[in-house]
């Protein structure tokens, strides 16, 4: 298995979010780990997304603190652009910048924030580029391309920044059937290598063979929680043996 | 290839235009009068104007007058005109039956144009004097001394020979200013240059006998004089303002006006006579080519349309130039406040902004900038244009923008974000890019319109094209291809400003053009 580590990378502790008077999250507690791959799982509407995207600050949690790396970054005072800089996302529309090429796309950010010169961030896109089998689409412009190489394009762009840790906001969803698994190929390669990976996802088959730790979410809590074989075997929670028996 | 006949055809279309529009109008503008037996005046005397329709110069005292015929029971009415030379054109085409105006201005329009006449008798009888702003006593004083002196001395009476004397003495009494050292500063003094032979354009200058006497005076008081040409009804507001110290325009001694300024001694008497149209004689018809010759070669007076176009494209670049940058800070910081809150106090002021500059007519926010933001201070007009027209455009931009950057969806903003990049690089890296794309063509219009609009320029007295347009028609007495020619400078401006967008938009369309 995975070459886990005892370091904590990030600490939610008691993570509420309300839009409105709809209450999203109910107090989120748990730990991830470096190396850790956990896929998070539940019904739509049940605050998964909204975890997610808590972890970087997408959306501001209404109570509650994510400690990243030691720093808690709900704290107003912290400049959460440098903390973004090492948390990489991958959206489920996968929001390349249409306006820019595939190259682009990739060295935009690493340029940007001064991590790279310009020279040095091409070389790295190429690099990511052959990694992901995309070489020849290096000044292609976005929407020349399919769905699945999109979203690896996504992935390669946020690894340019050297992240800690990527989050995944269903990374397949919005794939045609034939292309979700160049993508989830791509994942597992990365999971491989050892990154710290958060995963909202719709594929169980993925998230079992893949994942060290399985979070089920149903109404803004986590409600169960375990190793795949664990929890898609034996499942405790009857939410979860409901859930299971309708996407198995 | 294809690209390039596309374009060619885009210019050929208004150019036929144009050629069309010139062909109809010169075709169309023919004399089609007939002479016939010997008609009737339609006014014959004063006790004939009830029940008609009387046109004159908005403020003038022909207006005042005027103003008692109407509501009168006969159904009298009464058409206000910019221009007096406006009110002409309008008998000449029937649109009013008598125009009442001062007889020197009267007498120069019926030279100038064969099928009018004077009625014999007087409507009124008057004196002009030069306006003075209320708490300006010492200068009041100052002149009326110094036209007492001219008075004595004969001047005052070479220069009126000059400009109003038999045909004998016109022209022989041309008064040339001293050459002296004036320590006493400038005396600014606002005119409406469309009068003649008081005040008009000749040879590309303001003269007549109100400047020569102004000069006169000046000569006497050790100053500078500097004219400043404006509507006529601005002119009181411009004393009472600080923009000009006085005005001299032909002013009518009358009470309602000495409510406002004050007046010196007259120096001239003046009459009001009814013009109207003579039916029985027919216009002298130009040839197309002898009214170009009129209007455009004589006296170099296609210099007017040529120096007026360079203010409109001045007017014109440098409001756009503010009105894209206010703009584009406007939208972001009114983008800020919607995605991340904060900047309440700025967003705010931008949405009282918006709201007063789009809530308002431009020409009055023109208006309010020069006589009541910029009232006392010495200031370029082409500066206050600028700043007018600059706030006016960034007002429409900023809601341009606005609007463009909010049809980019949402998860563009997050990727940017999510990648560690602030605020403002997403914006310039990211959204801006797209968004200025997805608006160009609202862009385009809105500069089209700000172009086209900075006509209104004349308002302050600002030589532009359209004025200058003004100005030869208000010497040759020619509505008609000052007018034309004017249209069609714009349309071809607006036809590059268009193409011009058409390019930038073809070329940024072409990123996302599907490969081949």
């Amino acid at each position: 298995m995975k070459n886990l580590t005892n370091d904590v990378l990030i600490e939610v502790n008691n993570l509420c979010k309300s839009f409105g008077k709809q209450q999203v999250l109910k107090g989120i507690t748990t730990t991830i780990r470096q190396g850790e791959v956990i896929a998070i799982i539940g019904p739509s509407g049940c605050g998964k997304s909204t975890f997610l995207r808590s972890l970087n600050l997408l959306e501001v949690p209404t109570a509650g603190h994510v400690i990243f790396e030691g720093t808690d970054i709900t704290d107003k005072s912290v400049n959460i652009n440098k903390v973004r800089e090492k948390i990489g996302m991958v959206f489920q529309q996968f929001h390349l910048f249409p306006n820019m090429t595939v190259k682009e796309n990739i060295m935009l950010a690493p340029v940007q924030l001064k991590k790279l010169t310009k020279t040095e961030a091409e070389e790295k896109a190429l690099t990511l580029l052959e990694r992901i089998g995309l070489s020849d689409k290096a000044d292609a412009y976005p929407s020349w391309l399919s769905g699945g190489q999109k979203q690896r394009i996504a992935i390669a762009r946020s690894l340019a920044m050297n992240p800690d840790i990527m989050l995944f906001d269903e990374p397949t969803s919005a794939l045609d059937p034939e292309m979700v698994g160049e993508v989830l190929s791509l994942m597992k390669d990365l999971a491989k290598d050892g990154m710290t990976m958060v995963i909202v996802t719709h594929e169980m088959s993925f998230a079992r063979e893949v994942a060290n730790r399985v979070m089920f979410f149903h109404e803004g809590i986590i409600c169960e929680e375990n190793s795949p074989e664990e929890l898609f075997t034996n499942p405790k929670n009857q939410r979860l043996q409901d859930f299971l028996g309708r996407v198995l | 290839m294809y690209k390039r006949k596309k374009s060619w055809q885009q210019l050929l279309f208004p150019l036929f235009l144009c050629i069309g529009i010139l062909c109809f109008v010169t075709g169309c503008h023919r004399d089609t009068s007939v002479a016939t037996d010997k008609l009737p005046l339609k006014v014959s005397s004063v006790d004939d104007l009830k029940g008609k329709k009387i046109g004159v110069q908005l403020g003038t005292t022909g207006d005042l007058y005027a103003s008692d015929y109407e509501n009168d029971d006969y159904g009298t009415k009464v058409e206000r005109y910019n221009k007096g030379n406006d009110a002409i054109q309008a008998l000449k085409n029937d649109k009013i039956d008598a125009v009442i105006i001062d007889e020197e201005p009267a007498k120069a329009f019926v030279n100038a144009n064969s099928n009018l006449l004077i009625l014999t008798e007087d409507f009124a009888n008057e004196e002009y004097a030069i306006c003075i702003g209320k708490e300006n006593t010492q200068l009041l004083d100052n002149i009326n001394q110094a036209l007492e002196q001219l008075k004595e001395n004969g001047t005052l009476d070479k220069i009126k020979k000059n400009y109003t004397g038999s045909d004998s003495e016109k022209g022989c009494f041309p008064y040339i200013p001293m050459n002296i050292d004036r320590p006493n500063g400038t005396l600014t003094v606002a005119t409406n240059a469309t009068f003649p032979p008081y005040e008009y354009h000749q040879n590309g200058k303001i003269t007549g006998f109100d400047i020569d006497m102004m000069q006169a005076i000046c000569d006497i008081l050790g100053m500078e004089l500097q004219i400043v040409d404006m509507e006529f009804d601005s002119i009181i507001n411009a004393v009472q303002s600080g923009k000009a110290d006085v005005g001299a325009s032909g002013f009518t001694i009358t009470e309602e006006r000495k409510q406002n300024i004050n007046f010196s001694i007259p120096y001239t008497n003046a009459k009001q006579v009814i013009i109207v149209k003579n039916p029985n004689a027919t216009e002298d018809s130009l040839s197309f080519s002898e009214k170009f010759k009129q209007n455009f070669l004589e006296d170099e007076r296609w210099k007017y349309l040529t120096e007026g176009l360079k203010s409109t494209l001045i007017i014109t670049f440098f409001s756009l130039i503010i009105g894209i940058i206010l703009g584009f800070l406007v939208a972001i910081i009114r983008t800020w406040h919607e995605k991340n809150g904060g900047l309440s106090i700025l967003n705010l002021l931008c949405k009282l902004y918006l709201t007063v500059v789009r809530g308002t007519p431009v020409v009055i926010q023109l208006l309010i900038i020069y006589y009541v933001i910029f009232s006392s201070v010495n200031i370029d007009k082409v500066l206050v244009a600028v700043i007018a027209f600059g706030l006016n455009s960034a007002a429409y931009v900023a809601e341009i923008v606005r609007s463009g950057i909010m049809s980019i969806e949402q998860g563009q903003f997050e990727a940017g974000r999510s990648l560690g990049l602030t605020f403002s690089q997403t914006m310039r890296h990211i959204i801006l890019p797209q968004a200025v794309k997805n608006i160009l063509p609202a862009l385009g219009n809105e500069f089209i319109v700000l172009l086209k609009e900075t006509s209104i320029s004349g308002y302050i007295g600002l030589a532009d094209l359209t004025k200058g347009g003004d100005i030869i028609r208000s010497v040759t007495y020619e509505p008609f291809l000052p007018l034309v020619a004017v249209a069609l400078i714009y349309l071809v401006l607006v036809t590059i400003l268009t193409s011009g967008v058409h390019a930038l938009e073809r070329r940024l369309a072409s990123n996302e053009k599907s490969h081949q």
